[in-house]
C-alpha cells in the first residue's frame, strides 16, 4: 500500500537506471532530508547537536570513505583514523599558513593531502592482500600518529603538542572555533556531508564504481577481463582517503574544536569500521544506519539510567555500555552479516508487497 | 521480524523522547557539581582513589551539615575514560546546569579551554591543566590552584639543588614524560631554565602504548647515565617505570616526579626498592585530623563510599588529595555564596568565589585539614595561588613529609606564563581579556 | 656526510664501544620478543584451525591475568587459583564457541573477525565491572617464580638479568615445545593440523569443528595466562596491558599467518630488531618511541618482497 510501485513504468533505460526507480524512495528521502534540514535544527538542543547530530554526520562521512574502500574495492583498512588525522591536520597547516583562505577551500584541499598519503600507503595493496593487507595499512596508523607526534611543525611547536581551532569567519558568520554556535556548525557539517554523498552515489553507480567492484569480487577474473588493478585499487584509496580526509577536517574544526595525536589512534580506526561493517558494506545508506547506532547509542544509554531516575554511578555505566557495544556487534553480524542496510532492503521489500503474503 | 520492528520503533521512540527532553536535573535549592571522572581505561588505576576522595568530601558535607550552608550539594560523575572525546561530551552533557566544570586531563581541559569564555562556566582544574592559566587576566574562566605544572617543576630543581640553581651546572637531568600534552607540559619552563643554569635537559617521551613496556626509555637512562630523572607520568605508566627504575637499578634517591606520579598503589607493587623516591605535592595524607575522621564516621563507616578499605586506600595520598580538591571547590562556592548573598550561586558567581578562595592556616585548621593542603590564595590576576609543595619519600610502605614548603621560582615561571598566555590569546582571536583585573 | 655518518657508522661505533650495554639491548628484545612470540602464537592456533583473526588474544591475557589476581584476592591459595583460573578459561572457550562462532560458521573472514573485536570489547567492560580498573600486583612469589637478579660483569660493564624474565624465557620455551609435540604427535593435535587444511575433508572424516575449536581456544586461553603472568609481573596487571595485541600483528605478518614456526621466530626477531633500531637509531636520529611502528613497517617491507610472510603458506590463486 504505502510502497506500491505498481504503475510505476519505466519506459526507457535512462529511467530504469535513475537515482530513484521507485518514487517512494524519493518522497522517503525527501522527509529525512526535511527532518535534517528543518525538524532537527528546529528541535535540538546545544547538547543534542554537539553529542548527537553533529558527530553522528561525521563519523557517516569517515564510515563512507572506509566503505569505498573497503566495501566497493574490498581493501580492508585498518587505518582509517590515522587519514583523518592527515586531513585535521592538513587543514590545520592551511589555515595557519594561509589566515585568509576560506574554511571550506581549506578543507576540501586538506582532503588530496590525505589522498595522496592513502595512495602512498595503498601501494602494497598490489602485491599483499586480505589480512596481510589490513595489518599492512596498521603500518600507517601506528607511523602517522607517531609522525603527528613528533613532527612539531604539523602543530605549529605547541607546547602541548595539540592543535587549536581558532574562530573562523566565512561570510561573516563564525563557523569554527569556539564562538561558533552548534546550529551553524550542524548546518555546515550538514551541507558538506549531503555534497559527498551525493558524489559517492553517483561514483559507486558508474563506470569506476562497478571496476571496484570487480576488484573486490575476484581480482584476478577483473584482471582477466581487462580491468587495470592498479588504477582500480589505487583509485579507490585515492577517493577514499580523500573523504576519510574530509571528515577528519570536519572531525577537528567543526566539532572537537582542539586535538592531540592521539585522539587519530587505532580506536577510532576501529570505531569507524564498526559503523560501515553494522550499517552495511558496500552501501552508503548503511554507514548512516551504523553511525546512528554506534555513535548515538551510547550516548542515549547512559541518558537512560538518569531519565528514569536510576541510581547508577557514572563508571557502571560505561562498562556496560561497553559491553553491549560489544554484544550489540555480536548480535548484529549474528543475525545479519550484511548490515542495516540490509535490513532496511528487507523492510523495504516486505512493505512493497504489504498488505499482500506475496 | 514484526516483533523485531515494533521493538525496535518503541526503542528509538523512548530515545527520541529521552534526547530531544532537556536533561532535568537542576532541583531548587542544590548547587550541581558535576566531575569528569575517570574510572575505566588505562588510567583508572591512578584516577579512582581521587574520584573517590572528591566524591567522599561533598558525601560528607551533605551528609554531616546537610549540605553548604543549606544548600544540598549534587555530585554528579560523568565517565570520560581519560578519553578526550568523551571529555567533551559529558562536558556538553552537564554544562546546562553547572557551576563548574571539572575536567580532570591536560587535553580535556584544553578542549574545554576556549568555550569557557562562550559559556561562562568556570573550569577548575587544581594541580593540571595549563600552567599559563594562573594567568587570570587572559584567562578569566580557569583555574588551577594551588600549584601549576610549571610551579611544580621548579619546586622539584629548587629542592634537588638546594635552591640554587647554579649549582645543577654540568648536570644532566632527564624528564620521563607520558607523550600527551600532560607530559608535555612542563618541557618549555625545562628548556628555558637549562639554558639560563647551564645543565643538560633531555626529554625522554613514552607513547600511551608503552606505558607498561619501557624497556626502551630505561635502556636509554642507563646509557646517558642522567643525575636526575623527573617523571611526569600518569596511570599505568607509573608503575611501569618505577618497576623499569628498580630493575635497572637507577638510584631511587635521583628518581623524583610530579604530584601526580606519588601514587601509594603504584610504589605497592615494588615495596622497599622503591626506598628513596620522591614525589612533590601539594597536599598531604593524615588520617588522624579531624576532617578525616569525620569522614570516616560520616561517610566511610556509614557505607557511603566507593573506596576499597582492604587496600588501605583510606590512607593514601590520591584518595587525601581528591578530598583536598573538593576542599577547595567548596571553598570556592562558599565564598562566592557568601559574596552574593545567596545559597545558589550561578556559574558566573562560583567564578568570582574561585578567584577569591583564602586558604590560610587558619582556615585549614577550622576545616580540620590543617597541615594537609598548601596554604594559598587566588585573586584576579592569580588564578593558581601558588602555594608551592611538599616533598615526600616513600619509605618502602607509605610516603612520607621531608621537606618544609618549596616555593617555585616565580621570577623565572612569569614571564613564560605571560608570554604563553599572550600566544594563547592571539592564537584564538577574538579572545576577551580582563583588563579591569590590577595585577 | 654528518647524517650518513649517525646512520652507518655512529651506532656501530657506539655497539662495539660498550658491548655490555648491547648485550642488555639484546636481553630486553629477546625477553620483550618471547611475548610477542607467545601472544602472535595465540593468534596462529586460532587462525590455523578456523580461519579466525583472533583479536580478542590480546584481551584473553588481560582477562586471564585478572582472573588469576582476582581469584588470590578472594583468599584462594596462588596453587589452587591457577587450575581454577584455567577452568574459568576452558568456560571462556566453550561459550565463546557456542555464543559466537557456532552462529557464525561459514560466514566471510572479516565477519569474524569483526565478532572477535566484539569479544574483545565485551570481555573489557565485563573485566572491569568484575576486576575493577585499577593496577594490580601479579602473585609472581606467591606462584613460585624466583623474583631476584642475577648480574654478569663481562667486558667493564654489566648486565642485569632479571630472575623472571629468564623464568619468563624458559617457561615459554617448555610451552611451546610441548605445543609442538602435542600439534604434531597427538591425535587432537592432528585433527587442528587437519582443520586448518581443509575444513570440509576434515568434517568428512569425522572430526567435530565445535570440539576442536573449544579445545583451540582454550589452547589460546592457557597460551593467554601464561602471557599474562609473565607480562602481569613485569608491569603489574591491567587494562593497559591489551595494548600487546597490536604488538602480535607484525609479528604475523612477517611469520606468516599459519605458521607456529613463523610466529616464533617472527617473534625474536622483531623484538630484538625494535630494541636495537630504537636504542640506537631511533632515539638519536628520531626522537624515540619508534617501537610503535617499527615493527609493522619491517613486517611491510618482507611482505612486498614475500607476500605471505617469511613462513607462510604460498598464495595460490585460481579464478
Amino acid at each position: 500500500m504505502l510502497y506500491r510501485t505498481a504503475g510505476q513504468f519505466k519506459i526507457s533505460y535512462k529511467a530504469d537506471h535513475a537515482l530513484f526507480p521507485v518514487r517512494q524512495d524519493a518522497y522517503l528521502l525527501g522527509f529525512v532530508l526535511l527532518l535534517a534540514f528543518v525538524v532537527f535544527p528546529l528541535t535540538a538542543s546545544e547538547f543534542t547537536f554537539r553529542a548527537l547530530l553533529i558527530p553522528v554526520l561525521i563519523y557517516s562521512l569517515a564510515a563512507l570513505g572506509l566503505n569505498i574502500l573497503t566495501g566497493y574495492a574490498g581493501q580492508l583498512s585498518l587505518g582509517t583514523g590515522a587519514f583523518m588525522g592527515v586531513g585535521a591536520y592538513a587543514c590545520y597547516k592551511l589555515l595557519t599558513i594561509f589566515p585568509e583562505m576560506n574554511i571550506v577551500i581549506a578543507i576540501a584541499m586538506s582532503g588530496f593531502f590525505s589522498a595522496a598519503v592513502g595512495v602512498l600507503f595503498g601501494l602494497p595493496s598490489l602485491r599483499i592482500k586480505g589480512f596481510y593487507l589490513a595489518i599492512a595499512t596498521l603500518a600507517a596508523q601506528f607511523f602517522l600518529v607517531w609522525l603527528f607526534q613528533k613532527w612539531a611543525w604539523l602543530y605549529n611547536y605547541n607546547a602541548s603538542g595539540a592543535i587549536q581551532v581558532p574562530n573562523i569567519d566565512m561570510f561573516g558568520i563564525t563557523v569554527a572555533g569556539p564562538r561558533a554556535t552548534a546550529m551553524t556548525q550542524y548546518y555546515f557539517v550538514l551541507g558538506v556531508v549531503s555534497v559527498i554523498t551525493l558524489f559517492a552515489i553517483n561514483i559507486t553507480r558508474g563506470r569506476i564504481g562497478r571496476m571496484w567492484k570487480a576488484v573486490r569480487d575476484m581480482d584476478i577474473a577483473a584482471e582477466l577481463v581487462g580491468i587495470n588493478l592498479m588504477r582500480a585499487k589505487l583509485t579507490a584509496f585515492f577517493v577514499s582517503s580523500y573523504i576519510v580526509g574530509v571528515s577528519g577536517a570536519l572531525f577537528v574544526f567543526l566539532w572537537r574544536g582542539a586535538a592531540e595525536a592521539n585522539l587519530f589512534d587505532i580506536p577510532l580506526s576501529f570505531r569507524v569500521l564498526f559503523i560501515a561493517i553494522i550499517g552495511g558494506l558496500g552501501s552508503i545508506l548503511g554507514n548512516y544506519l551504523g553511525a546512528i547506532l554506534i555513535v548515538a547509542l551510547p550516548v542515549i544509554v547512559s541518558t537512560v539510567p538518569a531519565t528514569f531516575g536510576i541510581p547508577i554511578d557514572s563508571a557502571m555505566v560505561e562498562h556496560l555500555n561497553v559491553m553491549i557495544v560489544g554484544a550489540l556487534i555480536i548480535t548484529f553480524l549474528i543475525v545479519e552479516p550484511h548490515g542495516l542496510a540490509r535490513f532496511w532492503a528487507v523492510i523495504r521489500e516486505k512493505l512493497i508487497l504489504w498488505p499482500f503474503p506475496h | 521480524m514484526k516483533t523485531w520492528m515494533k521493538a525496535a520503533a518503541t526503542a528509538s521512540a523512548m530515545a527520541a523522547g529521552v534526547v530531544f527532553a532537556a536533561p532535568a536535573l537542576a532541583q531548587d535549592g542544590s548547587i550541581y557539581i558535576p566531575n569528569l571522572s575517570y574510572r575505566t581505561g588505562p588510567f583508572a588505576a591512578t584516577g579512582t582513589p581521587l574520584m573517590n576522595g572528591q566524591r567522599d568530601y561533598i558525601t560528607l558535607l551533605n551528609e554531616r551539615d546537610g549540605g553548604l550552608n543549606g544548600a544540598k550539594l549534587v555530585y554528579d560523575e560523568c565517565e570520560t575514560g581519560y578519553n578526550t572525546e568523551k571529555g567533551v561530551e559529558c562536558y556538553e552533557k552537564t554544562k546546562a546546569n553547572a557551576v563548574v566544570t571539572q575536567p580532570w586531563s591536560t587535553g580535556i581541559t584544553l578542549q574545554v579551554l576556549p568555550k569557557s569564555n562562550v559559556d561562562e562556566i568556570p573550569i577548575l582544574a587544581p594541580g593540571y591543566g595549563f600552567s599559563a592559566m594562573a594567568d587570570g587576566k587572559v584567562f578569566q574562566w580557569a583555574y588551577n590552584p594551588p600549584s601549576s605544572y610549571w610551579d611544580g617543576a621548579s619546586m622539584i630543581l629548587n629542592h634537588i639543588s638546594d635552591n640554587d640553581l647554579s649549582s645543577l651546572s654540568g648536570k644532566k637531568i632527564a624528564l620521563l614524560h607520558l607523550d600527551h600534552p600532560y607530559g608535555k607540559e612542563p618541557i618549555p619552563l625545562f628548556e628555558k631554565l637549562a639554558g639560563e643554569h647551564g645543565f643538560t635537559f633531555l626529554p625522554i617521551p613514552v607513547g600511551l602504548t608503552e606505558m607498561q613496556n619501557q624497556a626502551a626509555q630505561w635502556l636509554q637512562i642507563r646509557r646517558e647515565r642522567p643525575d636526575y630523572v623527573i617523571m611526569w607520568g600518569w596511570g599505568a605508566m607509573n608503575a611501569g617505570a618505577l618497576t623499569e627504575a628498580a630493575k635497572t637499578k637507577y638510584p631511587m634517591d635521583q628518581f623524583l616526579g610530579i604530584w601526580w606520579s606519588g601514587h601509594d598503589g603504584d610504589l605497592k607493587l615494588i615495596g622497599d626498592q622503591g626506598k628513596g623516591y620522591r614525589s612533590i605535592s601539594w597536599s598531604v595524607p593524615n588520617s588522624e585530623s579531624s576532617l578525616m575522621q569525620d569522614i570516616k564516621t560520616h561517610v566511610v563507616d556509614a557505607g557511603k563510599s566507593q573506596i576499597n578499605q582492604a587496600e588501605g586506600e583510606f590512607d593514601s595520598v590520591f584518595y587525601q588529595r581528591g578530598i583536598m580538591i573538593s576542599v577547595i571547590l567548596v571553598e570556592g562556592i562558599r565564598a562566592a555564596q557568601e559574596e552574593f548573598d545567596t545559597q545558589t550561586p550561578n556559574a558566573e558567581q562560583v567564578r568570582w568565589g574561585l578567584e577569591n578562595i583564602k586558604l590560610d592556616e587558619a582556615r585549614l585548621k577550622e576545616l580540620g585539614a590543617e597541615g594537609m593542603l598548601v596554604p594559598f590564595s587566588t585573586s584576579c590576576a592569580d588564578h593558581t595561588g601558588h602555594g608551592g609543595g611538599w616533598m615526600l619519600e616513600w619509605d618502602g610502605s607509605k610516603f612520607v613529609k621531608v621537606s618544609d614548603i618549596i616555593q617555585p621560582d616565580r621570577s623565572a615561571i612569569e614571564p613564560l606564563e605571560e608570554e604563553k598566555a599572550k600566544e594563547y590569546a592571539e592564537a584564538n582571536a577574538p579572545w576577551p581579556v580582563n583588563e579591569e583585573c590590577e595585577m | 656526510m654528518e647524517l650518513l655518518n649517525a646512520i652507518f657508522v655512529k651506532p656501530f661505533a657506539d655497539m662495539a664501544a660498550a658491548p655490555d650495554f648491547l648485550l642488555q639491548v639484546l636481553w630486553e628484545g629477546l625477553v620483550g620478543g618471547v611475548l610477542y612470540a607467545l601472544i602472535a602464537l595465540g593468534f596462529v592456533l586460532i587462525y590455523k584451525s578456523s580461519r579466525i583473526f583472533n583479536f580478542a588474544q590480546g584481551i584473553m591475557v588481560v582477562f586471564a591475568a585478572l582472573t588469576l589476581v582476582g581469584l588470590y584476592e578472594m583468599g584462594v591459595p596462588a596453587l589452587l587459583a591457577l587450575p581454577l583460573t584455567l577452568g574459568v578459561m576452558l568456560l571462556l572457550a566453550i561459550s565463546i564457541e557456542r555464543v559466537v562462532l557456532r552462529p557464525l560458521v561459514n560466514q566471510p573472514d572479516i565477519i569474524l573477525f569483526m565478532a572477535t573485536i566484539g569479544i574483545t570489547l565485551f570481555l573489557i567492560g565485563l573485566g572491569e565491572i568484575i576486576f575493577g580498573g585499577e593496577n594490580k600486583v601479579m602473585i609472581t612469589e606467591q606462584l613460585g617464580i624466583p623474583t631476584g637478579s642475577i648480574l654478569f660483569e663481562p667486558f667493564g660493564g654489566f648486565v642485569s638479568i632479571e630472575e623472571k624474565d629468564l623464568t619468563a624465557v624458559i617457561g615459554a620455551g617448555i610451552l611451546v615445545a610441548s605445543l609442538l609435540v602435542f600439534l604434531n604427535k597427538s591425535k587432537i593435535g592432528r585433527a587442528i593440523r587437519a582443520l586448518g587444511d581443509d575444513h570440509q575433508a576434515a568434517l568428512s572424516v569425522g572430526i567435530s569443528l565445535s570440539t576442536i575449536w573449544v579445545i583451540v581456544w582454550f589452547i589460546a586461553g592457557v597460551i593467554a595466562l601464561a602471557t599474562g603472568i609473565v607480562w602481569g609481573a613485569r608491569a603489574g596487571v591491567s587494562f593497559a596491558l591489551e595494548v600487546i595485541a597490536y604488538k602480535a600483528l607484525p609479528v604475523l605478518m612477517l611469520g606468516g599467518l599459519e605458521s607456529v614456526m613463523g610466529a616464533i621466530i617472527g617473534g625474536l626477531a622483531i623484538g630484538i630488531l625494535e630494541k636495537l633500531f630504537e636504542i640506537y637509531w631511533g632515539q638519536p636520529l628520531l626522537g624515540g618511541n619508534t617501537e610503535a611502528w617499527f615493527a609493522y613497517v619491517l613486517a611491510l617491507m618482507v611482505l612486498l618482497f614475500r607476500p605471505q610472510g617469511l613462513f607462510g603458506e604460498r598464495i595460490i590463486e585460481r579464478v
